[in-house]
């Protein structure tokens, strides 16, 4: 049996599969020690830890030991007159108003970071050794007495030449060898001296507690009979063994949203779709995705909680319109949704929790396309009374009435959320009209039509359970790994020449590892050059496929840059300027076996034919139909709501919703 | 036209939303380090008749007046008589610019063969000819500090890629492989800001776009008016000073008195020293902005759209000839610095009405450090702009080692230096220990880049400014520090003035350190902890505060 974990702040979810046997569930997450909640999950979908062959999990424990500042104990050491890499930043506020402006606070505090004499200059020079007296005798002492989990290594210039980088590193394991250390040039090789140390600061602050996690984790289970594979996911939509993991662990940062990405793509190719805008709606936030020929778009870096993190990740866009965002109108006047929310605390008014401010959810409760006695399935019974006085301030605001307020909330949360799909299509070179949408999450399904229409989309795929794709993605992910490597070429006769010998050795090293970590069977590899004209500091990413290495030309690269350039900048291709590469992204992925099929958990819940549902000005009567009850080709005309166990469809006049061969439902609007 | 508050909701996100990828896309495309790496530009979006309805919040200096910029241009050449590819460019600052660097562009936007609107950039360029490369801090007037732009229409098919527009400013620049880049970068962002507003006149309607831009300015105003309604009415008076003029050693004193009436404010300059001989005089558009700024950040939530609008409750004059509104042809490159004295100067003024919203003085000053050299492949200029620490706020310290609350640029990567430039090296990078000023909460710290010249024939310009004068604290708060540059030579130290020039020699160590931001309220307030952690980390050293 394979089985997907996914601990997110509100609730663990949990996917299994055994052939023809498709287990799901939700349980409340248990934020002080998520590996209970975990555990409680398989107790919830009513299978023996014994059975498991093969367990994918994702956390959010690594992102709240940032978050919550509960990372390790940590030292940074850097080169000689760089100690405050970490707080210099890069000179700039992220609110160019705000007079109470502070910088985003590192992992480490200024009196742990310590400096070595050394320097080595971007071309690989020395041009001061690195000075072992000095690190005998003042920083390892230093580092002994400071009763550190873990030391951050980051010297200028190792992405280039990691050597002094090495040599420290074996200094120090030698006088210390308790001592976990990260070293910049294994972490994130690539240039910009404070992107690059705090990656790996980041790397060294979690490291431990992953570990920690992982170790009580794999013994609980292993106390309950688990003998299977244990894997852990990546924001890189990959997997990884556990034990590969722990080198790792900065790659485990938000993993949840990248697996759901994974599930949307393995779900969407069972209809022949790879084309795809994804969006995982749940209560505080939106996560949009934009994937091309079945691959999610990737993002050389990200961060967390304003620090920067240099490894390759899903290029994943958040914005704050999730069904607990809070309506309101500012003192401007203007209606707003979000990026406040209620929260599971008090949560929507509608919950019944003491919460009085509006939400996306109580909006949805008040228009009809959520039914108060079918939420969750029927386990909560939502105060349709609470929703409406909740509108009923913004309604007198806006000179309109309670359905009014509500519909005009509906609309805003929908707006927001296709401005975060302009910003990974239209804004990046893609048409949206050209990709299907693909809704997820627990609140997404519901608002997946009205969105479509709003970017011109004619086509919907709903995958079955979309409150759980994040789990299945887990469980359907790939072995992976991805790297970036910082290596300035001009694009001249010699670049191939360096790209062939770059992915040469990645491809080596890269196989060897697989193979020792177990990972047999066919290797896939891929390769993106980050280019750019001489003289500009970001890239664009140009795809190589690696079985055309061989025949690769400059001017072939060129072309291919020049384009992608123009598809997003609208210039690029005046005469006379030169083009070089920054970079390679190297990935190796070992990829699963075709997944057993997915269906919908069915609900007890016994349903009226119809629902009363305002759509503009008028009260329609929406067909209600029980997800799982809708057969392979069975197709509902809208209006209609579709309930599921842990979300609903709403199928808006004009569409049209049907269950095609594959599992998943096909909804096509009225110009398709 | 009467416009549905949820169309109008969505559509003044979306413009903002337009304005933003105009300001990323600028930056992301960009060529030099003072665009790419420093992000020295900004982008808006205008109404058809010119007005400010959207920015990219990069730079508040070049926001607060583009649409005043945009003017002169539409005197010379009327809206209605543009065409399609038509576009202004200028960069007077006696014309309504800022400085010569700042160089703004702006094309009208058509739909349905009606102007919609404009799309706006500007960006600091690099080099723009003039006395020295990248700066001329001995500049006597503003001929000698670049190629100057009135107002002028310009065509995109006939004087752009090729044509006469750009070769005249490639035949002037010393660097035209980034400076001429920047400017490609510029008229894509106009190209994006202008696709952007099409889409939306083709989705929702020009008539239903221009009522939201028109609303948007309204809401704007209604913000700023609410905000200023919650100020005390009264005069305010606030001053603070730049060191001198670069010559001699006479303070050059920033006079402002607000005055807060109702849901208006006003700030006259008068009392502000004479205009100078040299590059600090600000022009007037600058002190626009530099006002606007500070009343913006100091009565208002950060999330109101800075745009024509929030300027109307606000009125501000200064005396003609006096360094905040010079006479044609003073040099005004160096107006940062009496443009952050401008913002001192309110702040201090607002202190007194509304002393909970204000900052103290930090070290204000935009330092701009260039380092040039002629090689036989031409010049290569290193231009950084370095800021400094903050002042603390009644809630807050002042943040360490960051730009001036005018400006926003981005410092450039030690990695990224050391593969572009092969004559100097970056040997320091560090905060200063024991430069805020002590307070309940104390200013930010300031900080150091120190170089080693690694060839001869190398230049070094600078302007900077409170290298004689530390920023003063509120309500007690003890003074931040001063800045300095010095080159070391052998065993010699030549210490530099804060406006200056000088060649430098292979083996010269050169240091440029800037201070830190003043404190807020009495020191004897400040908590133990705070204290404990600031000696522990070096921010003051143990003996110092002893």
């Amino acid at each position: 049996m394979r089985v997907g974990i996914e601990v997110g702040g509100t609730f663990t979810d949990i996917v299994a599969v055994d052939g023809s046997r498709v287990e799901v569930a939700k349980v409340p997450s248990t934020p002080h020690s998520p590996d209970i909640g975990a555990y409680a999950a398989i107790g919830a979908a009513g299978i023996a830890a014994a059975d498991i062959a093969d367990l994918v999990h994702g956390s959010t424990v690594a992102t709240n030991a940032i978050l919550e500042r509960k990372g390790a104990r940590i030292a940074f050491v850097t080169s000689q007159g760089f100690r405050d890499i970490l707080f210099l930043q890069r000179h700039d506020r992220r609110n160019i108003y705000d007079l109470r402006y502070a910088k985003p606070a590192p992992p480490v505090a200024r009196r742990d970071c310590f400096e070595v004499p050394e320097r080595v200059d971007g071309a690989g020079n020395i041009i001061l050794p690195l000075d072992e007296t000095s690190i005998r005798g003042a920083l390892i002492p230093a580092l002994a007495a400071g009763n550190y989990d873990a030391v951050a290594i980051c010297l200028l210039s190792a992405y280039a030449a990691p050597d002094h980088e090495r040599r420290l590193r074996a200094l120090i394991a030698e006088a210390l060898p308790g001592l976990r250390i990260a070293c910049s040039h294994a972490v994130a090789r690539e240039f910009r001296e404070f992107e690059r140390a705090s990656t790996t600061a980041l790397s060294a602050y979690v490291q431990p507690v992953i570990d920690r996690y992982l170790d009580r984790f794999e013994a609980t289970l292993a106390a309950a009979g688990f003998a299977g594979h244990f894997s852990v996911m990546q924001s890189n939509g990959g997997r990884l063994p556990a034990v590969a993991m722990r080198q790792t662990a900065i790659t485990a940062l938000f993993s949840g949203p990248a697996a759901g990405v994974v599930g949307a793509i393995r779900q969407a190719a069972r209809s022949g779709r790879g084309n795809l805008i994804t969006f995982d709606m749940g209560g505080t936030s939106t996560d949009v995705s934009l994937v091309v020929d079945g691959e999610a778009a990737m993002a050389p870096e990200t961060e967390i909680d304003g620090l920067p993190i240099r490894t390759p990740v899903l290029d994943i866009v958040s914005v704050g319109a999730g069904g607990g965002s809070l309506v309101w109108i500012d003192d401007g006047g203007m209606l707003r949704v979000g990026p406040r929310s209620a929260g599971a605390i008090p949560g929507p008014a509608c919950y019944g929790r003491g919460g009085t401010e509006p939400t996306v959810t109580d909006a949805h409760l008040v228009r009809g396309t959520i039914r108060a006695d079918a939420f969750l399935g029927g386990a909560m019974t939502l105060d349709v009374a609470a929703a409406h006085a909740a509108f009923a301030p913004i309604a007198a605001r806006l000179g309109t009435d309670i359905q009014g307020a509500a519909a005009a909330a509906i609309r805003l949360a929908v707006a927001n959320i296709v401005r975060a799909m302009q910003l990974v299509s239209t804004e990046r070179g893609r048409d949206p009209r050209d990709y299907a949408l693909l809704p997820f999450g627990g609140a997404g399904p519901l608002l997946a039509a009205e969105i479509a229409d709003e970017l011109g989309v004619r086509e919907i795929l709903v995958p079955p359970n979309p409150g759980v794709i994040s789990a299945l993605g887990l469980l359907s992910a790939d072995f992976m790994k991805a790297i970036g490597v910082t290596r300035r070429t001009a694009l001249d006769a010699a670049a191939p020449g360096v790209l062939r010998e770059i992915f040469a050795r990645f491809q080596q090293e890269a196989t060897a590892e697989f193979r020792a970590l177990g990972l047999e069977g066919a290797l896939d590899f891929a390769l993106t050059a980050d280019m750019r004209f001489v003289g500009q500091a970001f890239e664009i990413p140009v795809d190589i496929d690696p079985a055309e290495l061989p025949n690769l030309t400059p001017t072939g690269l060129a072309a291919a840059f020049t384009a992608a350039h123009h598809r997003v900048y609208f210039h690029g291709g005046e005469p006379g300027r030169r083009v070089e590469i920054v970079g390679l992204r190297c990935t190796i992925r070992r990829r699963l076996e075709a997944l057993p099929e997915f269906r919908e958990r069915p609900t007890s819940l016994v349903r009226p034919a119809g629902v009363t549902v305002r759509v503009g000005a008028a009260d329609v009567t929406a067909a209600l139909r029980d997800a799982a009850g809708l057969a392979a080709g069975e197709s509902v005309a809208g209006p209609a709501l579709i309930e599921g166990y842990s979300s609903s469809i709403w199928v808006p006049p004009g569409w049209r919703a049907e269950r095609d061969p594959n599992g998943n439902i096909l909804m096509r609007g009225a110009a398709a | 036209m009467t416009l549905d508050p949820v169309d109008y909701a969505i559509i003044s996100q979306a413009i903002i939303a337009a304005a933003r990828e105009m300001g990323a896309k600028l930056v992301r495309s960009a060529f030099s380090t003072v665009l790419r790496e420093a992000r020295d530009g900004s982008a808006a979006l205008l109404d058809a008749k010119g007005n400010t309805i959207a920015q990219a919040e990069l730079i508040p200096m070049q926001l607060g007046t583009i649409g005043h910029i945009f003017q002169p241009c539409a005197r010379l050449y009327p809206i209605e008589s543009l065409e399609e590819d038509d576009f202004f460019a200028i960069n007077d600052p006696y014309s309504g610019g800022q400085h010569l660097q700042d160089v703004f562009l702006f094309h009208p936007i058509f739909f349905g063969g009606k102007v919609i609107g404009f799309s706006a950039s500007v960006a600091h360029h690099l080099d723009l000819g003039g006395g020295s490369p990248g700066l001329n801090p001995h500049a006597a007037d503003v001929y000698a500090e670049g190629l100057i732009i009135p107002p002028m229409k310009w065509n995109m098919k006939r004087d752009w890629h090729g044509g006469n527009f750009e070769r005249l400013l490639r035949a002037n620049v010393r660097v035209p492989h980034q400076t001429m880049g920047d400017f490609d970068a510029q008229m894509a962002a106009n190209a994006i800001g202008a696709a952007r507003l099409r889409e939306l006149a083709a989705r929702y309607g020009a008539d239903k776009l221009t009522a939201v831009m028109a609303a948007l300015q309204d809401y704007s105003e209604a913000r700023m008016r609410a905000a200023i309604s919650r100020v005390p009415d009264g005069v305010y008076h606030g001053e603070d000073m730049v060191d001198d003029d670069g010559i001699s050693e006479a303070p050059l004193p920033v006079r402002v008195a607000v005055t807060v009436k109702g849901d208006t404010i006003a700030l006259d300059f008068a009392g502000t020293a004479p205009q100078v001989g040299t590059n600090l005089n600000a022009p007037f558009a600058s002190t626009i902005s530099a006002a606007l700024s500070a009343v913006k950040a100091a009565l208002t939530s950060p999330d109101i759209p800075f745009n024509a609008g929030a300027a109307r409750p606000v009125s501000i004059s200064a005396p003609h000839g006096s360094l905040l509104n010079p006479r044609h042809p003073a040099p005004v490159r160096a107006r940062m610095e009496a443009c952050f004295r401008a913002w001192n100067a309110t702040m201090k003024a607002l202190s007194l009405a509304v002393p909970g919203q204000v900052m103290a003085p930090g070290f204000d000053t935009t330092t701009v450090g260039v380092l040039s050299h002629l090689g036989p492949d031409g010049w290569s200029v290193y231009l950084e702009i370095y800021g400094g620490g903050l002042g603390a706020t009644a809630e807050s310290d002042g943040c360490d080692a960051v730009d001036g609350p005018l400006s926003n640029c981005s410092n450039t990567p030690v990695e990224a230096l050391d593969q572009d430039f092969s004559f100097f090296r970056v040997l320091e990078y560090s905060l200063r220990a024991d430069s805020a000023g002590d307070g309940a909460h104390r200013g930010g710290l300031g900080f150091l880049r120190r170089f080693e010249i690694i060839r001869d024939d190398v230049q070094i310009a600078l302007y900077s400014d409170r290298f004689r004068h530390a920023p003063q604290g509120l309500f007690g708060g003890a003074p931040g520090s001063t800045g300095y540059c010095e080159i070391l030579r052998g065993g010699e130290t030549i210490r530099l003035k804060s406006k200056d020039k000088a060649p430098l020699r292979k083996g010269d160590i050169v240091t440029i350190a800037v201070g830190g931001g003043a404190g807020y309220g009495d020191p004897a307030l400040r908590s133990a902890a705070l204290r404990a952690a600031d000696r522990a980390d070096g921010a003051v050293t143990a003996l110092q505060n002893a």
